[in-house]
C-alpha cells in the first residue's frame, strides 16, 4: 500500500538530517557485515589496514578500498556472497563480454527492498494501479525486465510482460490493452515510433502517458523528441545489476536530475585519481549498497560519470539527486587528446530538426591522426530537395559539433533505414583504431 | 514433504464438498459479472439456481478456444480492469492472440498451486532452479519463477536459448533443478556431450521438470539415462493460468488440485466417459477471479485417476497427455494450428493454393517444421534467387505469427499431392 497519494514510502520524505544519520548508521553496519561474512573483504580490509571500527565519521568512508567490476569476475561465482546458499532466492548474471559473467544474488529481504525501490520510482513518475504498464525490455537474467515487472505489479498496475522483439505486435498490444506507460531503451522507443508510422499510425495517438527509459545514456534533446513523438512524459531511469538492478535512481516530476535513494545507497563522486570530487563537480559515481544482505559491496565503482545536484526538490523528496549519466568512464572516446562522450554528439544531433533518430560514430586512424566521423540518418524529404540545402545542413551539424566537442568531425548524411537498429542497448560507436594499432 | 498438508490431504469427501460449494458460487458469480457467460447460460436455458451440485456440472455449456478469440481482448473478464495486475498472451490464429488476465489473488492461487506441485516432486529451499522456459508473455517462465522464489529456492532465470551459456551457468552456479521442454533437455544433453561435459558427472543437476509439449515414458527413460537425473512431467495451459501441476515423486500421474479446479474427461460428443477411460480433459476453474472458465475444453487427451495416491495426496491425477483432440501441433513447446500457417500462406500473393506441413524430430531432439508450398503460375520463375527470396519472405511472415521458425520450401506448381475429400496436409514423423 502506498504511504500517501504522492509517495510510495514514507522514507522518501524523511528529514534530511535523519536520512543522513540513518545512511551513516547503515554504512557502519555494512562494513562490519562485509568484514565478518565475506572473506574477500576481510582480506581486503586487512591489507588496507582498516578495521570496521575505524569508520567513525562520514569522511572515513574514503579510507575503504574500492570494489571494481574485475573483483566480481575474479570471485566468480559465489565469492562475494555474505549469506549461505539456502538464504538466496534469486540469482541474476550479466553477460560477460569477456569470459565469465558477473553474478549477483538476492535474499528474500533484498528482493523486498529492491521491489519497493522500483515501486517508489514508478510511483514517482505517476504510475498508479489503474495504469497499464508494458515492459518492453528483456526478462530473465537481465535485471531490467523482472525488476520493473515486480515493482509495477506491487503498485497494482496491470503489467504486460511483452519483453523485446516483434515490434508490430508490441504496437498492437499498446492499442488493444490500452497501455498507458512503457519501459524501454530510448533507442527502442524510437524504433517503435518508426514502425508505428510505417503502419500508418500516429505515435502520439497511441495513448501513452508515461515513458521510463534507461539502460543506455540519453540526452535532453532525445527526451524532447520522445515526448513530442509520443505525447508522453519521459523519465530517466538509472540502475545496475550490482546495485540490484533498475530503481537505484529515477527522475521525479521536475525532470531535473535523478533522486538516488540515500537510505539504501551511500553515494560518492570521485575524480580520476579516486579522490572525492568537489561539490557539484563531475566524476565517477561510487556506490555502497546499505541494505543488501546477500552481496554487500563496498565503494563499488560504477563507471558512470555524473555529478550530484543537492537542493531542496519541489517534489518534496529529501533524497539527493544525480545529473543524468553523462557517459561511461570507459565509454569516453579520446580523439586527438580530446575527451568526447557519445551523449554529447547525440545531444547535438537531436537538436537538428531534419536529423532522423539513428546515428553512428566511426573513429578511424589515418597514419597517426584520428578521424572522427558521424553518420546520421536524415528525413526523406532532404534527399528529394536541393543539393544546396543538403550541404547547408551538413555544414551546420559540423559547426554545432565543433562548438560542443571542440573537434572537427566529418558528417555523413545517409538515407533513412541505412543504419542498424537496436532492440536492446544501442551500440553506436565504432572504434576502428584498435585494428590499426 | 507437503507444501500445504492440510489442503493436499483433505479427505476426498470433503474435497467434493468444497468443489460443490465453489462451483455454485462460481456460476452465480459469472452469471452476474460476465456478460459472456450470462449470454451463454441464457442460450443454453440455464439459470444459476439450476446448479445444485457437482451432479449438475454436465448441464453447463463448454467454453472453447474460439470463445476466447471472439471476445478479445477483455470480453471474458469477470472483474473490472482496475483489479487486473497482469496479462499474459499466446499467439493467435489470425493475428489476434488469446489474452489471459490475473488479479492479485489469481497470481497467489497460481503460485500456491505451483508451490504444492514443486514440493510434490521434491524441490526444496536448498535447490537452485534454472528456469529455461521463455519469460515474458508466455506463462512458462514467470509461472515457475514466482513459485520457485516463494518456495525459498534459489531461482536462476536463464529463460530459453543460448545452450552453451545454459550449461556454463548450470555448472558454475550449481543448479540442481532444470525446467524446460523435454526436447530441449535432450538437445542440451547432446550438446553438453559434444563439448565434453557430462550432465551426470560434471554438474549438480539432480532433477528436471519438463512440459509444454507431449512426451512419453520412453523419452523419460532416455532423459534419465542420458543426464542421470529424475525427470518429472508438468501440466498447465495459459488459459488456466500457466504451468500448474506436476507429478509427485511416485511418477504415476499429475495431481490436479481439486480445491482450485474441477477436472472431467469427456468423449468426442462431449459426454462424460466411463471410469478410467480416455478422453478430452475439461477443466472448470473454481478459484480464479479475473477470467474464470467453465468447462474449458483443453483439447488434451488423457485419463483421470481418482484413487488416493501412494504419496498421501487425495487430489485426483491425470495421466500423461496422450495427444490432442483438435489439430493443434506442438512444435518446440509452441502451439501451432495448421490454420495459422494457411492464413499466412494465403496472404502471400506469390503462394499457390497447395501446401504441406512436415514435422520431424532431428537427431539432437529438436523439432523441425518444414512447410512446402507451391508457387503460383504467374509468379513462377526460373531464377533461383527469386525462389529463395520468396522462401525467406514466407519464413519471416510465419515466424512473426507463430513465434517458432519453420523451414520453407517453395516448389513448382503442380508438384504437391492433391486431395479428394478432406485434405491431410500434416505429416508428423516425430516419435514421442
Amino acid at each position: 500500500m502506498p504511504y500517501s497519494e504522492k509517495y510510495w514510502q514514507k522514507e522518501e520524505i524523511m528529514p534530511k538530517k535523519d536520512l543522513m544519520e540513518l545512511q551513516f548508521k547503515r554504512l557502519k553496519h555494512t562494513v562490519k557485515n562485509a568484514y565478518e561474512n565475506v572473506p574477500f573483504y576481510r582480506k581486503k580490509l586487512k591489507e588496507a589496514r582498516i578495521h570496521p571500527d575505524d569508520i567513525k565519521k562520514r569522511e572515513d568512508v574514503s579510507k575503504l578500498p574500492f570494489t571494481v567490476k574485475e573483483d566480481l569476475r575474479d570471485t566468480y561465482p559465489f565469492g562475494l556472497f555474505a549469506v549461505p546458499k539456502e538464504k538466496l532466492v534469486r540469482i541474476h548474471t550479466s553477460s560477460g563480454t569477456s569470459g565469465k559473467p558477473k553474478v549477483v544474488g538476492y535474499t528474500k529481504r533484498d528482493l523486498d527492498n529492491w521491489i519497493n525501490m522500483v515501486a517508489r520510482c514508478l510511483y514517482m513518475t505517476g504510475i498508479r494501479n489503474h495504469d497499464v504498464f508494458q515492459n518492453m525490455v528483456s526478462y530473465a537474467l537481465f535485471t531490467g525486465g523482472l525488476g520493473m515487472h515486480y515493482g509495477a505489479e506491487l503498485i497494482g498496475a496491470m503489467v504486460v510482460p511483452s519483453a523485446t522483439g516483434n515490434t508490430e505486435r508490441q504496437i498492437s498490444y499498446i492499442q488493444d490493452f490500452g497501455t498507458t506507460a512503457i519501459h524501454a531503451t530510448p533507442s527502442y522507443a524510437l524504433h517503435i515510433k518508426e514502425v508505428a508510422e510505417k503502419m500508418d499510425l500516429r505515435p502520439d495517438e497511441l495513448g501513452l502517458k508515461i515513458g521510463c527509459f534507461g539502460a543506455e545514456p540519453w540526452s535532453d534533446s532525445m527526451r524532447k523528441r520522445l515526448e513530442e513523438s509520443f505525447g508522453l512524459k519521459a523519465f530517466d531511469s538509472y540502475g545496475l545489476s550490482e546495485m540490484n538492478g533498475p530503481g537505484v535512481a529515477f527522475e521525479c516530476e521536475e525532470q531535473n536530475g535523478l533522486h538516488i535513494w540515500a537510505d539504501h545507497y551511500f553515494i560518492e563522486i570521485i575524480d580520476e585519481e579516486g579522490k572525492p570530487a568537489g561539490e557539484g563537480e563531475r566524476g565517477e559515481l561510487v556506490l555502497t549498497p546499505l541494505t543488501k544482505e546477500a552481496m554487500p559491496l563496498l565503494r563499488y565503482r560504477t563507471g558512470d560519470l555524473t555529478y550530484t545536484i543537492d537542493y531542496k526538490c519541489s517534489c518534496g523528496r529529501t533524497h539527493p539527486k544525480i545529473h543524468r549519466i553523462l557517459g561511461r568512464a570507459d565509454d569516453m572516446i579520446v580523439v586527438r587528446g580530446i575527451n568526447v562522450f557519445p551523449s554529447q554528439i547525440e545531444h547535438i544531433l537531436m537538436k537538428i530538426p531534419d536529423a532522423g533518430d539513428s546515428y553512428q560514430v566511426v573513429i578511424t586512424r589515418e597514419g597517426t591522426l584520428d578521424e572522427m566521423k558521424v553518420r546520421v540518418e536524415m528525413k526523406d524529404e532532404l534527399f528529394r530537395g536541393e543539393l544546396e540545402d543538403f550541404r547547408r545542413i551538413q555544414s551546420k551539424i559540423q559547426k554545432e559539433l565543433l562548438k560542443e566537442v571542440g573537434l572537427r568531425i566529418n558528417v555523413d548524411l545517409v538515407e533513412k533505414g541505412t543504419l542498424e537498429r537496436f532492440k536492446l542497448k544501442a551500440k553506436r560507436v565504432l572504434d576502428m583504431r584498435k585494428d590499426t594499432i | 514433504m507437503y507444501w500445504n498438508p492440510g489442503a493436499e490431504k483433505t479427505p476426498i469427501k470433503d474435497l467434493r464438498e468444497i468443489q460443490e460449494r465453489k462451483l455454485k458460487a462460481l456460476v452465480h458469480n459469472v452469471y452476474y459479472y460476465s456478460p459472456f457467460y450470462r449470454k451463454k447460460f441464457r442460450e443454453a436455458g440455464i439459470n444459476p439456481w439450476d446448479i445444485e451440485g457437482l451432479k449438475d456440472l454436465k448441464k453447463l455449456p463448454f467454453t472453447k478456444k474460439p470463445d476466447l478469440r471472439d471476445n478479445y481482448p477483455f470480453g471474458m473478464f469477470a472483474m473490472p480492469l482496475s483489479q487486473i495486475v497482469r496479462f499474459h498472451a499466446s499467439s493467435g490464429t489470425t493475428g489476434k492472440p488469446t489474452v489471459v488476465g490475473y488479479t492479485d489473488n489469481d497470481i497467489k492461487v497460481w503460485v500456491e498451486s505451483m508451490c504444492r506441485s514443486l514440493t510434490a516432486c521434491s524441490v526444496e529451499r536448498d535447490d537452485t532452479i534454472q528456469i529455461s522456459y521463455g519469460y515474458g508473455l508466455f506463462t512458462g517462465g514467470l509461472g515457475f519463477h514466482y513459485a520457485g522464489e516463494k518456495l525459498g529456492a534459489t531461482v536462476l532465470p536463464t529463460s530459453a536459448g543460448n545452450t552453451q551459456r545454459q550449461i556454463e551457468l548450470m555448472r558454475d552456479l550449481k543448479s540442481t533443478v532444470f525446467a524446460c521442454t523435454p526436447s530441449y533437455m535432450l538437445y542440451l544433453s547432446e550438446y553438453a556431450a559434444s563439448i565434453g561435459i557430462s550432465i551426470e558427472n560434471d554438474t549438480d543437476l539432480r532433477m528436471g521438470i519438463f512440459g509444454a509439449e507431449p512426451w512419453s515414458e520412453e523419452t523419460r527413460k532416455r532423459i534419465e539415462d542420458k543426464a542421470g537425473i529424475d525427470a518429472y512431467d508438468v501440466y498447465g495451459t495459459s488459459e488456466l493460468s500457466g504451468p500448474l501441476f506436476t507429478e509427485c515423486t511416485e511418477k504415476n500421474g499429475i495431481h490436479i488440485w481439486a480445491d482450485q479446479f474441477i477436472a472431467e474427461i469427456v468423449d468426442e460428443e462431449g459426454e462424460p466417459v466411463g471410469e478410467g477411460e480416455k478422453g478430452e480433459l475439461v477443466v472448470t476453474t473454481i478459484a480464479k477471479e479475473a477470467m474464470p472458465l467453465i468447462r474449458w475444453k483443453t483439447g488434451d487427451i488423457t485419463v483421470l485417476e481418482e484413487e488416493k495416491c501412494a504419496c498421501g495426496r487425495t487430489h485426483p491425477r491425470i495421466m500423461r497427455i496422450m495427444g490432442r483432440a483438435d489439430d493443434m501441433l506442438i512444435v518446440r513447446g509452441v502451439n501451432v494450428f495448421p490454420s495459422q500457417i494457411e492464413h499466412v500462406l494465403m496472404q502471400v500473393p506469390e503462394a499457390g493454393d497447395h501446401y504441406m506441413i512436415i514435422l520431424d524430430r532431428a537427431q539432437d531432439g529438436l523439432d523441425v517444421m518444414t512447410i512446402q508450398v507451391e508457387v503460383n503460375e504467374e509468379a513462377f520463375s526460373d531464377k533461383v534467387s527469386d525462389i529463395l527470396e520468396l522462401s525467406k519472405k514466407i519464413s519471416n511472415n510465419l515466424k512473426s505469427v507463430l513465434n517458432v521458425s519453420a523451414r520453407v520450401e517453395v516448389v513448382n506448381p503442380g508438384t504437391l499431392q492433391r486431395f479428394e475429400g478432406k485434405a491431410k496436409r500434416v505429416i508428423d514423423n516425430r516419435k514421442l
